[in-house]
């Protein structure tokens, strides 16, 4: 995070940064809005680092220890202030969650990361603040109660919609806030509003873009390396045999330099991925690969991620999608949620998988108003369901009995 | 969660995990009070000494209320796949387990915040949990 800071002001100055990541708060944060394409990489460095701050307070609050799944938490949830997540947008999704476990008697803690991932919802509250005509106070106040509303929601859909898919999509707060903004999205429709489209995506790929992932990775992959010595590579390859199913907390599991060597892969392999198919680096992929990076500590690895990819690329090959489009790129890095069906049923399974997801994906956005940023969460979870569904019912074809 | 549903969540994923290695014969025996209950599973398969130092590990694992009371209710739930033990783990006040001639004996102890050592057959440490 102090990484983030720093770069943030050398790179815009304190003034502008300060000046961008203030103007961040009260900007349309739905889905794509790239905070580098619309006010600096300064101001969203800056952002991020507030956000990821803000993460980690309440992590400590919780007195919860720092894990696969918190990291993975605190990485998605900076990965993503670069487009759409702003202190301001989060907190009253929180505050809602931490109301509802009020109310069904469970401490904070228990509900620690719907709450910290639930802040993929945080656009609702800018744009019920900032894009419905309101104005003032009772903008602030409409935009923050709307907040509250969903974070208080988010736990019950959150547990229900994991048993959808049986913990094989990573990423099931998408799926959550997928099917909460669905109805939220078709009320808003019903009441005669409707939801324009926004596409911010920077295309300057600033060297410091580029080069933030690679170097992060290798930094993580040193300090695992370091962290677990010998055992290091053991430990790596071992993750590699692990499915990655919900809940796979490769610090556990392993150990946390196998875990931080496996997330640093994870970033090198995606900017890689980007840098040959000539992407974009910006916002929204930074924020994406922030996530995979994060999620290599708690369910992805290289093993069970490219048999998905591989589905992906395949499918936009097929349907005649560049690879560099944003809506291709995203899926090609965000698709890794689906990587515990390769891990468990193996490659073509995964395959299979990744063809649907990047179909799925160019729908889903439209149909959630783009209010929730975890989009390829969404498709991934339904993904998954429709996968599960199938093994499922396939395997009760016989009872083993003679 | 009604107590019925946790306790048969409880036995399911535990069950899912002991019938994986196909035993003819399993046991389950069950002990409830008003504040915690005592589960005790046993079959007739042979456990290597690595297996059971890594179920032990799996059901004794430190307590995790943040993946407890979210993933937490997958236990024995979402059978599709092979069991997790580590559900369990975060959820229990105490597990034993230990080898009973050609099988495995699993206890485990599960209660409130209230949770009486007094009224189970546990060692004293699980009391402290």
């Amino acid at each position: 995070m102090g990484a983030f800071f720093v770069t943030g002001i050398a790179v815009d100055g304190f003034e502008k940064a300060f000046t961008g990541f203030a103007s961040l708060q009260l900007r349309p944060a739905r889905l794509i809005s790239d905070f580098v394409s619309d006010r600096g990489i300064g101001a969203a460095l800056l952002n991020a680092t507030a956000v990821g701050l803000t993460g980690l307070a309440l992590i400590l609050i919780a007195k919860v220890q720092l894990s696969g799944a918190t990291f993975a938490a605190i990485l998605t949830m900076m990965g993503f202030a670069l487009f759409g997540k702003t202190p301001v947008n989060i907190l009253p999704i929180i505050f809602g969650v931490y109301l509802a476990g009020k109310l069904v008697g469970k401490t904070f803690s228990e509900y620690l990361i719907i709450a910290l991932f639930g802040t993929a919802l945080g656009p609702v509250v800018s744009m019920v603040t900032v894009e419905m005509g309101l104005t003032g106070l009772s903008a602030v106040a409409v935009g923050t109660g709307a907040g509250i509303a969903t974070g208080f929601i988010l736990p019950a859909i959150a547990v229900s919609v994991l048993h959808f898919h049986q913990g094989y999509s990573l990423y099931n707060i998408g799926l959550t806030c997928g099917f909460f903004a669905l109805f939220g999205a078709a009320f808003l429709r019903a009441g005669g509003y409707e939801f324009q489209g926004l596409m911010l995506w920077d295309t300057d790929n600033s060297a410091v873009l580029v080069y933030m992932i690679p170097v992060l990775s290798v930094i993580l992959i040193a300090t695992g390396v370091f962290s677990a010595g010998k055992n290091s590579w053991k430990d790596l390859l071992a993750i590699q045999k692990h499915s990655g199913r919900l809940p796979s907390d490769f610090m556990d599991l392993e150990s946390m330099g196998g875990a931080l060597i496996n997330a640093g892969l994870m970033g090198l392999f995606g900017s890689a991925y980007i840098f040959v198919i000539g992407g974009d680096f910006n916002g929204p992929t930074i924020g994406g690969l922030l996530t995979i990076i994060g999620f290599g500590a708690f369910g992805t690895h290289l093993k069970n991620s490219w048999p998905v990819v591989v589905g992906v690329i395949v499918a936009a090959l097929i349907f005649g999608k560049p690879l560099s489009a944003p809506g291709v790129l995203l899926a090609a890095i965000f698709c890794t949620t689906l990587g515990p069906i390769a891990g468990a049923f193996g490659i073509l399974a995964g395959f299979i998988a990744g063809f649907i997801h990047l179909v799925l994906v160019h729908q889903t956005g439209s149909w959630q108003g783009g209010m929730n940023l975890y989009n390829n969460g969404f498709a991934g979870g339904l993904t998954a369901t429709l996968m599960v569904s199938t093994i499922a019912w396939y395997r009760s074809k016989n009872s083993g009995f003679k | 969660m009604k107590r019925k549903d946790l306790i048969l969540h409880l036995i399911g994923e535990i069950s899912n995990f002991l019938l994986e290695s196909d035993p003819r014969r399993l046991v389950i025996s069950l002990h409830q009070e008003e504040n915690g209950l005592h589960l005790c599973v046993l079959d007739e398969n042979p456990h290597t000494k690595e297996e059971l130092e890594k179920i032990d590990l799996a059901l004794n694992s430190k307590k995790r209320p943040e993946l407890a009371g979210y993933y937490g209710s997958m236990t024995g739930h979402d059978m599709l796949g092979s069991s997790r033990l580590n559900l369990l783990g975060w959820q229990v006040k105490h597990c034993d387990v230990a080898s009973i001639g050609s099988g495995i004996k699993i206890d485990i102890w599960l209660g409130g915040d209230a949770f009486q050592n007094d009224q189970f057959t546990i060692p004293d440490k699980a009391a402290d949990n």
